[in-house]
């Protein structure tokens, strides 16, 4: 399960939580836990939650990922 | 102006009225090495504990990752067994295998490093120009037999499978494996995945390929060798690992430990902010820091935080004193520095807290 957060200066969401282990994971193509979950998303292995905690259809969240970098 | 090359002095050559000597033995600061710790001295994660292999491929010693698809077949620590190392060497990878598991077709089990693109950009490979590499590595096994690993490229469609024999059971064993350089498949030469290095503890035959030559597709291992996890209680143990240019296997690469930690460090860290100046928002629950990193990263890292400091998960104002937080990134981490914020466990801070000091270690991977 991954939550999406938002930055805190800018308000835009561009970071995202693994609620698993409570880490935070930058929208940055280089790094590997950024690629696992888009991946995880996209083959509908995890589950997404917006910024304010709520759950989104896989739908949403695949189309949220294909808009990534 | 002559120099002379010896196995004693190592490289003397005149100056001026005297001569210059390079010790033969002189720690190595450069890179003949392309595998980072591979005497598996550093164990920043796991501080000598076991780490059992999962499909998530855990890492257990610096660099080195434990993966086993099914998960759970085998562990990994640093020194298990607390067998007495090859000599020149303190520490090693200890594998033990879990159970007596048989190997179907698409299993895997592997013990990995992957070097970073921009570490091996200069041996060409994918090109006409590509370098002969050499693998050498001390190897101790409760079995005999012959075993198996293989180099693979970004992709994970371009393998070389190799094999190695284990002649005497619980006995240190040097093995070395020559690679003639590949002059297909697609290399990573920036900070991606540029080689991976594989030693195999069982995998099935879809990855599994002949030994000896560059292949399309992922193989991890040779066909026919040995499956470690398909005894219980089996041990493997490996160290003094080592990957440099040329057809000969030379001594191994000792480099300082302040340098293979901070070569480490690049992929992870670990940042205590242990009195770290915090900026309190008075009538709020929460205060926002900042720690710099030691070694800049290889990509912006993923960041966890970790309360294991004294008195870890706190901040501490003058005008209130210590109180609980929970701590969460509050801006992207970037490749230099963690921004982030603590929030009150309960209550927002007084009027009077402006300015005070965090407790928290962060935790900070940017792991290929």
């Amino acid at each position: 399960m991954y939550k999406l957060i938002k930055n805190s200066l800018t308000n835009q969401i561009n970071f995202v939580e693994r609620l698993s282990d409570n880490a935070y994971i930058p929208f940055d193509p280089a790094n590997t836990d950024y690629a696992n979950f888009k991946r995880e998303i996209n083959e509908s292995v995890a589950e997404l939650q917006d910024a304010d905690g709520n759950l989104m259809t896989a739908e949403q969240a695949k189309q949220f990922v294909k808009e990534l970098p | 102006m002559p120099i002379t090359l010896d196995g004693t002095n190592g490289i003397t050559t005149p100056m001026y009225n005297g001569s210059i000597t390079a010790n033969a033995v002189t720690p190595s600061v450069n890179m003949k090495n392309r595998i980072i710790n591979g005497a598996m001295v550093i164990d920043q994660r796991n501080a000598g504990a076991s780490v059992t292999a999962l499909n998530t491929a855990p890492y257990t010693v610096d660099r080195f990752y434990a993966l086993s698809v099914p998960s759970s077949k085998y562990t990994v620590q640093q020194n298990a067994g607390s067998v007495t190392p090859p000599a020149g060497f303190t520490n090693y990878a200890g594998i033990t295998s879990t159970s007596a598991y048989s190997i179907a077709s698409t299993d895997y089990m592997l013990f990995r490093q992957v070097i970073e693109g921009y570490n091996i950009a200069d041996l060409g490979y994918g090109t006409a120009n590509a370098k002969t590499v050499t693998l050498s590595f001390w190897v101790r096994s409760s079995l005999t037999g012959t075993f198996g690993g293989s180099l693979s490229n970004t992709s994970s469609d371009y393998s070389y499978p190799f094999s190695y024999t284990i002649s005497s059971a619980n006995t240190w064993e040097y093995k070395t494996i020559t690679i003639a350089g590949p002059t297909s498949g697609t290399w990573n030469t920036t900070n991606g995945v540029g080689i991976a290095v594989t030693w195999s503890l069982g995998t099935g035959s879809t990855y599994s390929g002949t030994a000896g030559a560059w292949a399309a597709g992922f193989y991890g291992s040779a066909t026919g060798a040995t499956s470690v996890v398909g005894t219980n209680g089996a041990t493997f143990y490996l160290t003094g690992c080592q990957l440099e240019i040329g057809s000969t296997a030379t001594s191994f690469d000792y480099r300082p430990y302040g340098t293979e930690l901070q070569l480490c460090q690049r992929y992870y860290q670990v940042t205590d902010a242990n009195g770290s100046p915090v900026n309190i928002y008075p009538g709020t629950p929460n205060a926002y820091a900042n720690v710099f990193l030691s070694v800049e990263m290889r990509a912006n890292p993923t960041v966890t935080f970790s309360n294991a400091i004294a008195a870890g998960g706190s901040v501490y104002s003058g005008a209130t004193g210590a109180v609980a937080c929970n701590y969460a990134t509050n801006q992207p981490p970037t490749v230099r520095s963690v921004s982030y914020a603590c929030s009150r466990t309960a209550g927002n801070f007084g009027a009077s807290d402006v300015c005070g000091h965090t407790y928290v270690r962060v935790l900070t991977s940017a792991e290929l």
